[in-house]
Formats: C-alpha cells, sequence, structure tokens
C-alpha cells in the first residue's frame, strides 16, 4: 500500500483525485453508487452568488474521443449550497473545493467571504466558457486575472484560493504566473477548449450556446502540455486535469508536474473512473516502488535536443 | 443503480432503423416501467447512450433502439456473447396509482417502447388501450406487445398501415365515443406531445409524458439533459424525470 495522501497549501487529501467541477454536482448522485468519501475531493459544481438557470438545450454534444458541454452554469446559488448541502458533503469525509464564478469582481469578492473558512478551498472559475458574464472575461489577459484573482483572495482569510484556468489565451502560464502575483495559493488547469459541433443536416451547431467546452481524453496531451509550462513558471502548487480516464493518465499529470488531479468527463463514461483511478495509482505506486504518490510530482525527464 | 457489465444476448433488427437488444445482466433487476439505462457503445464514445428499457424478464432487460448516429450505429453491429456496461434502472418511471383503473397509452416514434413496459407492468390489472403512431408500414413494431392490451388502435402518417392520422387523433377519436381513461400515458416526438397536452387539458386528463434529452452522466449530477418546467425552474430530464406530468413541463 502506497501512501497516496497529498497535501495542496496546507490542505491534506487522502488521495490526489478530486471529481471535477461541472461533472460531479455535490456528490449526492455519485454516493448512490460509491462512498465519495473515499475520493481525494470533490470540487463542486459552480457556484454563484444569486440562482441561475444556465443554457437552453441541448447543452452537450460528442465528437470522437471528446465531448463538448454548455452548461452554462446552471446552480443552485451559494446560499442554498451552503444551507442545503455543505454538511453533508463534509461529512463523506472527502475535501470540499467551492468552485465559484461572478459577473463582477465584487461578486468574486463577496463569494468568497460567504464560503471563508467553511470549506476546504475554493476554486476561482475565471474560465468557463460557456456564458456570456462570469468567467471567461476575466481569464483570459494576465492583468485581469491578476485582478480578480486579488479581489476573491481579499474575501478570504481561512481558506485557501485555487485559480482555475483556461487554455483559451495566449500563454497559460503566464496567466498562471499572474493568478500567482494576485495571491493565489495553487492553481488548477486547464478548463474546457471551446469548440463546435455541427449537426450538418440541419446545418446548425448540435449544442443550442453554438459553442461549447471540450474535454474528455482527446484533450489530454494539450492539458498534459499545459500542466508542464505551467509548472515550470510558478512556484505554487498545480492541479492538472484534461482528459485523465485512468491511473496512467494521473500520473502523466504528476510527473508533468501536477500535485493533484481533477477527473471529470471520464465520470460519464464509467461513473467508477475515480475509485479505478485510485485503485490503479496505488498498485502503480507498489509496482513501481513508489512509497508516496508524492514523489511523482515533476519527475518527468525532457528528452536531450 | 447499477453499473452491469451485462452480456449481449440477442441484438436484431425489429423494423426499418430499429434495433431490439436483450442483455442478461446476471441477477434479478428491480426495475420500473419507464426507467431507462445508459448504455456503454466504447471506443472513442465517450458518452453513454440512454435508452428506455422496453422489457425487463428477471435478468433479461431490453431495449430498443433507433439507428441515430455513430454510436447507435456502432450498437448495431454488437454480436450476442459481447459485453457491455449498461447503468440501470435510471430515472423515476410512470407511476399508475391503483385507484387509476383505465390507462390510454399515447406513442409515437420510439417512444412507444416505454409504453411496453407500462404494459407489461400493469397489464394484467388495468384496462388498458393503447394508441400508437408509426411513420409508416416499415416502422410498425411492438405489435405483438401490444395486442395484449385492451384495446390497441395503430396509425401510421401515410396510412399504410392502420388509419391515416397520428397516435393522438386516434385518442381523440375515441374520447369523442365516450372513452375516458383515469389516466394518459405518453412517449413521443414533442409536436406529438405538445398536441396531447392541448387535448387533454381540453378534456381535464391526467397525463404523464416521457421525455427526451441529450444527456452527460445520466444520474442528475452533470445539469445536462434540463427540461423547462412552467414555474420557471428547470428540472433534470434524467433524474427528477424522465416521467413528468404534462402540465409542470414546458413543450
Amino acid at each position: 500500500m502506497a501512501n497516496l495522501s497529498v497535501n495542496i497549501c496546507g490542505v491534506q487529501f487522502k488521495n490526489p483525485v478530486i471529481g471535477a467541477s461541472g461533472t460531479f454536482g455535490f456528490g449526492r448522485e455519485y454516493n448512490e453508487l460509491f462512498d465519495i468519501g473515499e475520493i481525494g475531493g470533490v470540487s463542486t459544481k459552480g457556484l454563484t452568488l444569486e440562482p441561475r438557470v444556465g443554457n437552453p438545450t441541448p447543452r452537450i454534444a460528442e465528437s470522437r474521443g471528446v465531448i463538448l458541454n454548455a452548461v452554462g452554469l446552471q446552480n443552485p446559488g451559494v446560499e442554498h449550497f451552503i444551507k442545503c448541502d455543505l454538511e453533508w458533503l463534509k461529512a463523506t469525509g472527502t475535501r470540499v473545493i467551492a468552485n465559484v464564478a461572478g459577473k463582477t469582481l465584487d461578486d468574486y469578492k463577496n463569494i468568497c467571504e460567504k464560503l471563508d473558512g467553511l470549506v476546504d478551498m475554493v476554486e476561482l472559475n475565471i474560465s468557463c466558457p460557456n456564458v456570456k458574464s462570469g468567467g471567461m472575461a476575466f481569464g483570459i489577459k494576465p492583468q485581469s486575472v491578476e485582478e480578480v484573482t486579488r479581489y476573491a483572495k481579499s474575501g478570504l482569510k481561512a481558506t485557501p484560493l485555487m485559480v482555475k484556468l483556461s487554455p483559451n489565451v495566449e500563454s497559460i502560464a503566464t496567466n498562471a504566473l499572474a493568478a500567482q502575483n494576485g495571491g493565489a495559493d495553487c492553481v488548477s488547469l486547464i478548463n474546457t477548449l471551446t469548440g463546435m459541433a455541427i449537426d450538418i443536416e440541419r446545418r446548425k451547431p448540435i449544442i443550442a450556446n453554438n459553442t461549447g467546452g471540450v474535454s474528455g481524453g482527446g484533450v489530454k496531451p494539450i492539458a498534459v502540455r499545459m500542466v508542464y509550462e505551467t509548472a515550470q513558471a510558478v512556484n505554487i502548487p498545480v492541479v492538472g486535469m484534461g482528459g485523465i480516464t485512468c491511473a496512467e493518465d494521473a500520473i502523466e499529470f504528476l510527473m508533468a508536474g501536477a500535485t493533484a488531479v481533477q477527473v471529470g468527463t471520464a465520470n460519464f463514461t464509467d461513473p467508477y473512473a475515480m475509485p479505478k483511478i485510485i485503485k490503479g495509482l496505488n498498485e502503480w505506486c507498489d509496482k513501481h516502488g513508489v512509497k508516496n504518490v508524492s514523489e511523482l510530482t515533476g519527475t518527468l525527464q525532457l528528452n536531450q535536443r | 443503480m447499477k453499473d452491469y457489465n451485462a452480456i449481449i444476448v440477442k441484438n436484431e433488427k425489429i423494423a426499418e432503423n430499429i434495433f431490439s437488444i436483450t442483455f442478461d445482466v446476471g441477477e434479478e433487476a428491480k426495475v420500473r416501467a419507464g426507467q431507462f439505462g445508459n448504455i456503454s457503445v466504447g471506443g472513442t464514445h465517450l458518452l453513454r447512450r440512454p435508452i428506455a428499457i422496453c422489457k425487463a424478464e428477471g435478468a433479461l432487460i431490453t431495449f430498443c433502439y433507433q439507428i441515430k448516429g455513430e454510436g447507435t450505429q456502432k450498437l448495431k453491429t454488437m454480436e450476442a456473447g459481447t459485453r457491455l456496461n449498461v447503468l440501470m434502472p435510471l430515472g423515476n418511471g410512470f407511476f399508475v396509482e391503483k385507484q387509476e383503473r383505465n390507462v390510454a397509452l399515447v406513442g409515437g416514434g420510439v417512444g412507444v417502447f416505454p409504453l411496453i413496459s407500462v404494459l407489461r407492468e400493469y397489464g394484467e390489472n388495468k384496462q388498458i388501450n393503447a394508441y400508437i403512431g408509426y411513420r409508416n408500414q416499415n416502422a410498425v413494431c411492438g405489435v405483438e406487445e401490444f395486442e395484449k392490451a385492451s384495446k390497441f388502435v395503430a396509425v401510421t402518417d401515410d396510412g399504410s398501415y392502420g388509419a391515416k392520422m397520428n397516435a393522438v387523433q386516434a385518442f381523440e377519436a375515441d374520447l369523442k365515443k365516450g372513452y375516458r381513461p383515469d389516466v394518459v400515458l405518453s412517449c413521443g416526438p414533442t409536436p406529438m406531445l405538445r398536441a396531447l397536452k392541448e387535448l387533454v387539458k381540453k378534456e381535464n386528463l391526467p397525463c404523464y409524458v416521457s421525455l427526451e434529452e441529450r444527456m452527460g452522466c445520466g444520474i442528475g449530477a452533470c445539469l445536462v439533459c434540463v427540461c423547462n418546467l412552467t414555474n420557471g425552474e428547470r428540472a433534470r430530464v434524467c433524474k427528477d424525470g424522465p416521467v413528468f406530468n404534462v402540465n409542470d413541463v414546458e413543450l
């Protein structure tokens, strides 16, 4: 039995596998299939100050090896989450990461103040590609990444801040550095890549929102490269995601520099994906004489060119 | 709800573009009429295919599906003996109350298959009339099941099998003759459901409809497959549905 626990800016996770925001709700549904207390953490569905109804349907499409989604931050609002889901989720024993989004800088600060001290970590969603306001606009330019991070951080006294980065930018490593300068305790990446899938019979995009965020196994090499570049640029922990489907995928991200990983789309393909990845990580570590999974982080050796 | 590593027992064409696939899930599965399964076709298809359960006979579960895209094209080629993961049973299903003795089924297209499950679950103890619409004679299927109903009216859009009308018109014709069910259960294309909604409103009949939507997780976590409720809220088709009171949903 390898030690799978990891420490991300002072928060201890029993293993480095976290349910990615938007794919895992608040954990209740997956808990009907397995004990979600066994996974490292859950990043909640993106929360906003007020409830949101999200985008029209269809909200999802499939393309070979990937999916596209545009849910548009449908959520019951942060107060409802605190009142109805938070205690239950904490009691499962998993780490609770509240994913938050806003329309204005003040929104980000206010929502962080509401969650400060209540959750294990706040993940700043400044990279949702599927809403007109609330996210992506803040996540593009390094200056605005730094600014929104600073605002959010000012609302947090007790809870560490993770900033989730968009890959739809000039340089994700530069933006990661901007988040670090703004006071981020760690960064997570990648959010989805903006894409489009067309129904050729109707000559219209399949998704009502026209574009959607691309995720799933097909995006993994892009995500691994971005995690590597980001880990080289910053000195805060990096949480990697993008197409992780099995333990071997997760190990790639750890080697590229991630301290932990998030799993999203794979939950749709196989609802037991996360418990299987945790089991697989343990087996791989045992087989390779790795006593602590944290030893793998950043151990990538580039080929000599 | 369980993710069964199920073995295909039979996978055959039953009408134009419609296939029936039977799995052995290895144990008796408790399934309610109108529930569905989320079938993994594997490979590069990351999303499962949510398909209504047509028959549940002990460990044998039958789904009927229309060939629509790459996923169902692939499913169609899968032979007996192949194992696929099937997450089921999902959704709320149809409930028929004890005092509801007379049930009308109104179905069209692939929507006829969840109605077969109603007939199988409640057929023995209820008076069930089935009004089923098909595109044309080549699309006709499930007849051997619907013939077990107290009354079965099959119609087609082009009149090539039964009368030339749709299922709602067939149902309305019987209402005009004095037929009055305690509850109406329906599944089919949205225009059909809209027409039915108008009719049952006029006739003041309770009615439940099973909806279809593109899904992500299939278990209520991802909020992909929502429908609009008349109260302005949104409901998850996979978890809060797929069956809704017709008055509660916008069609």
